[in-house]
């Protein structure tokens, strides 16, 4: 894992300071709330409905026992007990004062954690694959590149007042576990026929109120020139991004605008006036980062481990388990094990203090002191040998944590919605409880398979619902809330958009509305066909008349 | 009927005006007939505190079990704090006036909520 270094460490308690005495002058009257705002806004300090929220960022997803202790400490200390696992890799309170929040941050920066690049419209926190390092699928580590963009993205004066926020999505694995093709931003890396590494890139994905699928405007890009190139897409953007209109200001609609072969020259253009030695990255510092995620100190192990094998041989429960939340390991008789934050009744994404206490525990016993949390509102350990498997697991069990339900029908993203958040609509938390109850029934749920149900509060769509297999959206409808269902989105490597089921449903329809739907799919899936392979087999009409028909 | 609300500014904590002073109860807030000019007043006042509240903005009341209660919900969620979290927030004090803010229902949107969105 990257180790901060003393430049890190002082920026971050100078940033700390700045915002002390920002806050400061702000009680003290010598600064406007309009002057305040952004000043906040960039310290990841948001006015929700009843406090303060403050994202904290968690770059790439990445934390040791150390963070994630200090994270339970906060939580513990200045929230109700609990922390909000977001949809990009970040962690929210919920109950902050303005008072406590250069506190909390002094308490951040100790363990090398900060809340830079969490709002405003500036270039935010790099997402990555919650399994990189891990997983036998990926053809580089890209926590490498998010590293690198992290130092090299963090207060850039250049792109520090773009026209609108700025994401980008890093993997390194075909199988895309960070939507990086709803990113503004997504980089894939790829391995070219003579064995060059480079990166595809996307360019002008997003969600909101006009959600696309980002085109690629590089098949390959050389890793080496990452920075430069990066720069040249910025520039275009920054230069031509409508800051005039803030529902057009995202890259997305130049993109969308100019067409993805234009804007692609444009960006070439761009890269070819840039100093490649002054902007891209010297191989010597390349090196210095790449080493510190290559020396995980895995030990050399059998395939198969004895211990595991007995101990799922005797536990159905133990069993379900290892078939849901189990993934397999690059190295031999090592396992990435998903600690699902979606258990009946738990507000999708939240940890408590104790519950966040319990798997820095674990990490560090269990888990080469690494920890991850997942766009999808869960939690990995990346790294538990196997013979270890029924030790974790019966600790998570007793915590609360061991639901064996990842990608399974209640494993829901919802964002805060109503409940929190000042931009929203509707209620998206009760409506995920209410449908996770319909999949209760563990077995029903494993029959029904791979099920990604994705609500928003709000058209900003940090709830996912245009890439959902099922997406809900809450809308305002003369003052109730009501949503609007989409089929056929997917935020994976096959992203796509999901498509308008019909008018928008009252919230006491929604759940028993999923219901409808998913019997339908069971009704007319051949073999194994996922919810969304037979949607797209099939189109919107079976399903629209299973719904719409019951509802007359 | 109507009262004015805003966010505290050293916690963020929704306050209520009542009298020339903010409280946290939405039961204590004051209340206005809708065409009373001491609305826009009051409302200016909270204006001119920039270091006590944000976010100054009067709400619309609906009758509610002999209480009054915010039209919208969102005014409702705001007066009780978040409906998963039934033990955070305003909501943990109980008594008649939070049961009938949990009872009302139906609304329509405040209109200093649309100024805020504007705002924003």
């Amino acid at each position: 894992m990257y180790q901060y270094d003393i430049i890190d460490r002082e920026f971050l308690i100078d940033r700390s300071n700045e915002f002390r005495g920002q806050v400061q002058r702000r009680l003290a009257g010598e600064m406007t709330e309009d002057q305040f705002k952004p000043l906040r806004l960039m310290n990841g300090l948001y006015l929700q409905l009843h406090a303060y929220m403050l994202r904290v960022a968690i770059p790439y997803g990445s934390l040791n026992a150390a963070q994630t202790r200090r994270l339970a400490w906060i939580a513990r200390t200045y929230d109700k007990g609990y922390g909000h696992m977001t949809t990009r890799q970040n962690i929210q309170f919920n109950w902050v004062k303005l008072k406590d929040a250069p506190d909390i941050l002094d308490a951040l920066a100790q363990v090398d954690l900060h809340a830079i690049q969490t709002s405003g419209n500036c270039i935010r926190n790099t997402t990555s694959d919650p399994y990189a390092g891990a997983t036998a699928e990926e053809i580089d580590d890209p926590r490498v590149w998010a590293e690198v963009i992290r130092q090299w993205s963090t207060l850039h004066p250049e792109f520090s007042y773009l026209p609108r926020k700025f994401k980008i999505a890093i993997t390194g694995a075909a199988k895309d576990r960070t939507a990086a093709k709803v990113h503004d931003i997504g980089l894939m890396l790829r391995r070219a026929r003579d064995g060059s590494l480079g990166f595809e890139v996307i360019v002008g994905g997003g969600q909101g109120r006009t959600p696309y699928v980002g085109p690629t405007i590089k098949e390959h890009l050389p890793v080496s020139r990452l920075l430069s190139y990066l720069e040249a897409v910025l520039r275009v953007y920054n230069r031509h991004g409508r800051r005039d209109n803030i529902y057009k200001a995202r890259i997305k609609i130049l993109v969308a605008a100019l067409g993805a072969e234009e804007f692609g020259r444009q960006v070439e253009e761009e890269w070819a006036k840039i100093d490649a030695a002054r902007a891209d990255l010297p191989d010597h510092e390349l090196a210095r980062i790449r080493g510190a995620f290559a020396s995980t100190p895995f030990e050399t192990l059998p395939e198969r481990s004895d211990v595991f094998e007995a101990a799922r041989a005797a536990s159905p429960v133990l069993q379900r388990f290892a078939r849901n939340n189990i993934k397999p390991h690059k190295k031999p008789g090592y396992a990435i094990v998903e600690i699902s934050l979606k258990a009946q009744g738990q507000t999708p994404g939240d940890a408590t203090a104790d519950q966040l206490d319990l798997i820095a525990d674990l990490a560090e016993q269990y888990s080469l002191n690494d920890v991850r949390v997942t766009h999808a509102q869960n939690m990995v350990l990346p790294h538990v040998k196997l013979d270890d498997v029924p030790a974790v697991h019966a600790a998570l069990a007793a915590a609360g944590l061991a639901t064996a339900n990842i990608d399974l029908a209640s494993d829901i993203i919802a964002c805060p919605g109503l409940d929190y958040c000042a931009l929203a609509n509707a209620r998206a938390i009760g409506v995920a409880q209410d449908i996770a109850a319909k999949f209760a029934d563990e077995d029903h749920a494993e029959k029904v398979g791979e099920l990604k149900i994705k609500i928003s509060g709000c058209i900003n769509a940090c709830g996912h619902h245009h890439v959902a297999h099922i997406g809900i959206l809450g809308v305002d409808k003369k003052g109730e809330e009501f949503y609007q269902l989409s089929l056929g989105g997917s935020g994976a490597e096959d992203a796509s958009i999901g498509k308008i089921l019909g008018p928008a449903l009252p919230a006491d329809k929604v759940a028993g509305a999923i219901d409808t739907l998913v019997e339908a799919y069971l009704g007319i899936r051949t073999g194994e066909e996922r919810f969304l392979d037979t949607y797209r087999r099939v189109g919107l009409e079976p399903f629209k008349e299973a719904v719409y028909a019951q509802a007359d | 009927m109507k009262a004015i609300t805003a966010n505290r500014l050293l916690d963020g904590e929704v306050v209520f005006w009542k009298s020339g002073q903010w409280v946290e109860a939405f039961g204590d807030a004051q209340l206005f007939d809708n065409d009373d000019a001491a609305v826009d007043a009051a409302v200016a006042t909270g204006k001119g505190q920039p270091t006590v509240v944000v976010d100054v903005y009067p709400i619309d009341l609906t009758p509610s079990e002999g209480h009054w209660a915010p039209v919208s919900y969102r005014e409702r969620i705001r007066a009780l704090g978040p409906t998963n979290e039934p033990t955070h927030g305003k909501q943990a004090d109980g008594g008649e006036s939070i049961d009938a803010l949990r009872h009302a229902a139906g609304a329509a949107r405040s209109s200093g909520r649309v100024d805020l969105i504007r705002r924003k």
